[in-house]
């Protein structure tokens, strides 16, 4: 019973939730690793494996969902943010609904987010890739099965097309997001690459917002590793060595690394924003058609 | 699909009949690890086509230094006992296939 949410078994949900609320209660749920001395992310807590493919199969989500859950997740930071989110996923979910058109929903709206739009239709090769993949999933979520072939075409021109954009940043990053969902949403990695690609797009964004540039972080990581190497101040550790570094080496940079940090803590907002509207998407799905209900 | 030693690597990749694409890999290497599942859809999604074969690095240190291994997951296509190209470090399942596509063809 592939993508039918807790196999239609109110047991099975009833088991996750124990399981999910048992290492919650013991402070054994963690961000990482997945499954390991009685540790256990979202994954590891439900099929006590690190097992993606097992967590699919048992609980009925996607696995293009479940191979993107431990991202999504992990974007929040802090544990008891974690917790309410991936607690929320599992309550919010209703036994036997039908999970099939979650993922291709969530690559349609992340295809046509604004921002991304914003940036493709600066392309037009990257603007009808982007227009054809978001087409291919609506027809999924409309019952139609696209041929294998359609899938390839489309996911050739889209990379080609990423591969023609030079030096115009974030145009190629959205460009990225479109060859990334160039995939049938059954396909494991297509949500989870899709992600990363936006989450390379808010990085970008982020750091063209405050003027941060590649050139600046390099020369903080030289700075960083001049340091590890001639042991100067070494009696300080981790970012507070780093600033207390760059205040001394150039203050101009170091105002800048500041700046940095309080927004790449910001950095996640899409992936928690996603996280939620799947679960938004997840209550709305339609009932499943076990194949008994069918036979009757 | 197969895994390859030291012992049996010129067998099993340099004169295979068809394209190979060999996966150096550690078993302490997360992304390494995460790819797996993708290779093993591309060895069904491929199989007319070519053979995956795994190098497990840390088994077969040999066979790192003979192909010069600096970075991992490394994917190397070999064709009639030939490299043919490579790619280091995590890729998209989009680039994977372009990647494949470019260097071995498809159907």
């Amino acid at each position: 019973m592939a993508d039918v949410a807790f196999l239609g078994d109110p047991a099975v949900k009833a088991q996750a939730l124990a399981r999910l609320r048992s290492h919650i209660a013991a402070g054994t749920f963690v961000f990482f690793p997945a499954w390991a001395d009685g540790k256990a992310n979202i994954i590891g807590a439900l099929v006590e494996a690190d097992d993606k493919q097992a967590f699919a199969e048992r609980y009925g989500y996607p696995i293009a969902f479940a191979t993107a859950l431990e991202m999504i997740v992990n974007a929040f930071k802090v544990l008891p943010d974690a917790e309410e989110f991936v607690g929320a996923l599992l309550e919010r979910t209703p036994v036997g609904v039908d999970l099939s058109r979650i993922v291709p929903q969530v690559l349609v709206s992340l295809l046509a987010s604004p921002d991304v739009v914003a940036l493709t239709g600066r392309y037009g090769e990257v603007e009808r890739c982007r227009r054809e993949v978001l087409a291919l999933h609506q027809r999924v979520i409309g019952g139609e099965v696209p041929d294998r072939k359609e899938w390839k075409a489309i996911r050739m021109a889209a990379v080609a097309a990423s591969d023609a954009i030079v030096d115009d940043a974030l145009p190629h990053l959205a460009s990225l997001i479109v060859e990334a969902a160039a995939w049938p949403a059954t396909m494991r990695s297509v949500l989870h690459d899709t992600l990363g690609a936006c989450g390379r797009l808010e990085i970008q964004q982020m750091m063209d917002t405050i003027g941060w540039t590649q050139a600046q972080e390099s020369r903080v990581f030289k700075i960083r590793e001049q340091a590890e190497a001639d042991g100067r101040m070494a009696e300080l550790e981790g970012l507070d060595r780093v600033l207390a570094l760059l205040d001394h080496d150039d203050p101009e940079l170091a105002r800048g690394f500041r700046k940095r940090l309080e927004h790449f803590g910001k950095l996640g907002d899409h992936y928690r924003t996603v996280g939620w509207k799947i679960i938004e998407l997840i209550e709305q799905a339609p009932k499943a058609v076990l194949p008994r209900e069918n036979a009757d | 699909m197969r895994n390859a030693t030291e012992q049996d690597f010129d067998d099993i990749v340099m004169k295979n009949d068809k394209p190979v694409l060999v996966d150096f890999w550690a078993p302490w290497c997360a992304p390494c690890k995460a790819l797996a599942p993708t290779l093993d859809e591309l060895a069904e999604e491929y199989a007319e086509e070519m053979e995956v074969v795994k190098v497990d690095i840390e088994a077969n240190p040999a066979l790192a230094a003979r192909f010069g291994v600096r970075g991992i997951p490394l994917l190397m296509v070999v064709r009639d006992g030939e490299e043919k190209a490579r790619t280091v470090g995590t890729i998209s399942r989009s680039r994977l296939d372009a990647f494949v596509e470019a260097n071995v063809g498809g159907q």
